[in-house]
């Protein structure tokens, strides 16, 4: 089998805290990227997807963020890379995409000084060569008359048209992997969709790996073709996005699916998730879910390992023979 | 039987802003009328832009119509009296989005919930403290969140904390807007059971106005589409959400992301190009016409009617009868999983 494009092993993040503490926000954290795979990382507010983002790229804050672990990408350990060696990995091998496209624009640029800057950060290509590609990259992500946004500022366009152009800037450079954070979220749906489908065109045309940070399960059904849920910094579920949705083997990710009302009948009680997302400074040793667990058992106490075979893993030690709904019951 | 008084009516309602620009208006809703029955839940949807935020609040009073009239169990608001006003809008509330924004955070929720009661009533303060545990408790709050900030709580304990204030004052209409869009989906799910039980306990009526059709198709009984201003679109939900007659309920419902497996997805998606056009000047005729595949000469031309194509399912399509019935795009897949009702 091919060595995976990203390859994240023992990955952990400490944040530090006022008198010297620190908290563990990422525990041991380990999943793989192929080459032009898409994969998506959900799970709510509070579970680590969008601090695990931005730690593959080194964007966490050093002075509040320890960062330990394995993250293999093509053959090199980037949590071992300087800041200088960073810089070239970062928008040319990986991009990052984010939700809110006005506060990661520069308002005082032009969208087309925006393009050029990255493209000649990493290629040495004269300034009418970089516009050229500029254009092109505008176009590509359907973009009217690139000609004319070119000049644009950034609070000359929509949400829509800022999320394009954040996605040309991210893929201007080809990169191997995308990170996309919620990339959709402030859209509107008729906006979304027009997004993901030509996200999608453009990386499986230029065989990128995408991985999508998302917390809605529609936008993966569609998006990705694997899904990794996150809960409390751990990876509970790590399947085949179609298996995850018919028969989610992790009570959480279950729980997730039934309390989606689409699934449920109009005005019906529709299912929760009992409780909250623990507080990452206070977590007992056991199975972080087994507090709001419909499910556990005295053995929820010991720490859960990854468990089931390798197309399929689940962090729950009643995986085999629980029978859970999914999103078709 | 003479039909019961409905609960709220709205007549050819206009609502229009200043631009700023060389004076300029933005018609933010442009000739609506509709009508909402006591204990029912009206689902509006529609992309941003679409007016639903400021025909939600020209609804619950709170702002005055340009054109047309608003009538709140047949009165209209805008012709009362100061005091008069002031009794008559106790029974029409509203919630926003924001749990946050809506909580004075110097306040505790205490102080919060009671506030409309000191406002608004003659009890004395161990009754209003005694309704406010009352109040808390009917939102699945414990009492000692009475003595809690709303920056210890958390974003579904404070939405619950705004309903309570909401109903302090026994409406009959909460108008909803984007209540539940902050919130996580398992959260979001208790906030939705919440406004189902308190429909049922309290007889409440709802106008739910949200981007999510997932969340208005569970919630609500009648659906109303809107677009630029104009209803386009009106009916019982589940017709609405099984048989779309608008190309652009059509469009909104088939670019909804469903989280089933791809077998059960239905392939025929409708991607609309562009976006929504500016409020300041809208197309002529429809207003869809410009994002619409079935757009002719015609439609630029004449505003289409608003007609009833099933009972109380109204639509404004010039191609309702040739192109549009019968072909029920969209809602197919969940019609897999949900039986008939």
């Amino acid at each position: 089998m091919d060595r995976p494009l990203l390859d994240v092993s023992g990955l952990n993040i400490f944040f530090k805290q006022p008198g010297g503490r620190e908290t563990r926000v990422i525990a041991d954290l380990s999943f793989t990227v192929a080459h032009g795979e898409s994969v998506g990382l959900v799970g709510e507010s509070g579970c680590g997807k969008t601090v695990t983002g931005l730690s593959l790229l080194s964007l966490l804050p050093p002075e509040i963020a320890r960062v330990t672990g394995q993250i293999g990408f093509e053959g090199a350990n980037l949590a071992l890379l300087s800041a200088r060696q960073m810089q070239d990995v970062r928008g040319r091998s990986i991009a990052m995409i984010f939700q809110e496209p006005m506060s990661a624009l520069d308002p005082v640029f032009t969208v087309g000084e925006q393009i050029t800057e990255t493209i000649r950060t990493h290629f040495r290509v004269s300034p009418k060569e970089a516009r050229e590609r500029a254009l092109a990259a505008l176009e590509d992500v359907g973009i009217a008359l690139p000609a004319r946004r070119y000049d644009d500022y950034p609070h000359q366009l929509s949400g829509g048209m800022r999320q394009r152009v954040m996605i040309a800037i991210a893929l201007s450079c080809e990169p191997k992997l995308l990170i996309a954070d919620e990339p959709t979220t402030a859209l509107d749906v008729t906006v979304q969709a027009q997004i993901v489908d030509m996200l999608l065109n453009l990386t499986e045309k230029h065989g990128t790996a995408l991985l999508f940070i998302t917390h809605d399960l529609g936008v993966v059904a569609q998006a990705c073709s694997r899904v990794i849920t996150m809960y409390a910094g751990q990876v509970v579920e790590d399947a085949a996005v179609d298996d995850v949705l018919g028969r989610p083997q992790h009570p959480y990710t279950s729980g997730l699916l039934r309390s989606i009302p689409r699934l449920s009948m109009p005005k019906s009680v529709l299912p929760s998730i009992p409780g909250r997302v623990p507080a990452l400074a206070e977590l007992a040793p056991g199975c972080r879910f087994a507090p709001r667990c419909t499910y556990a058992l005295p053995a929820c106490a010991e720490a859960q390992a990854l468990r089931g075979d390798a197309s399929h893993l689940v962090r729950c030690c009643r995986y085999a023979e629980l029978s859970l709904p999914g999103a078709v019951a | 039987m003479t039909r019961p008084e409905p609960l709220l009516e709205v007549e050819d309602l206009e609502v229009r802003f200043p631009s700023g620009h060389r004076g300029e208006t933005v018609k933010a809703v442009d000739g609506v009328t509709l009508s909402v029955a006591a204990g029912e839940t009206l689902g509006i949807i529609g992309e941003s832009g679409s007016g639903k935020s400021t025909l939600g609040r020209a609804m619950a009073g709170f702002l005055r119509p340009t054109h047309g009239r608003v009538l709140q169990l047949g009165v209209d608001p805008s012709a009362l009296g100061r005091h008069d006003f002031a009794q008559h809008r106790r029974a029409f509330q509203i919630v926003f989005q924001d749990p946050n924004a809506a909580l004075d955070p110097r306040m505790t929720i205490g102080q919060s919930v009671r506030e409309p009661l000191d406002i608004a009533t003659n009890e004395t303060r161990a009754q209003r403290d005694h309704r406010v545990l009352d109040l808390l408790d009917r939102v699945g709050l414990d009492a000692e969140f009475a003595l809690r900030y709303p920056h210890e709580l958390s974003g579904g304990q404070k939405q619950r904390a705004n309903i309570a204030r909401a109903i302090a004052l026994d409406p009959k209409l909460l108008v909803c807007d984007e209540v539940v869009a902050a919130l996580d989906v398992s959260i979001q799910a208790d906030i939705l059971n919440l406004f189902v039980r308190l429909q049922d306990e309290l007889g409440l009526g709802y106008v739910f106005i949200s981007h999510d059709l997932g969340v208005i198709a569970h919630i609500a009984d009648r659906i109303a589409v809107m677009y630029l201003g104009k209803i386009v679109e009106l009916g019982p939900a589940d017709d609405i959400m099984r048989r779309p007659l608008h190309p652009y309920t059509k469009a909104l419902l088939s670019s909804e992301p469903v989280p089933l497996p791809k077998a059960l997805r239905t392939e025929n998606r409708i991607v609309l190009n562009g976006e929504i056009p500016s409020p300041i000047s809208p197309p002529s005729g429809c207003r869809f016409r410009t994002r619409c595949w079935l757009a002719a000469d015609r439609c630029a031309e004449e505003q289409p009617a608003w007609e009833q194509y099933a009972p109380n399912h109204w639509n404004a399509c010039h191609f309702t009868d040739s192109q549009s019935r019968g072909d029920a795009s969209g809602p197919a897949q969940f019609a897999a999983i949900l039986p008939e009702h």
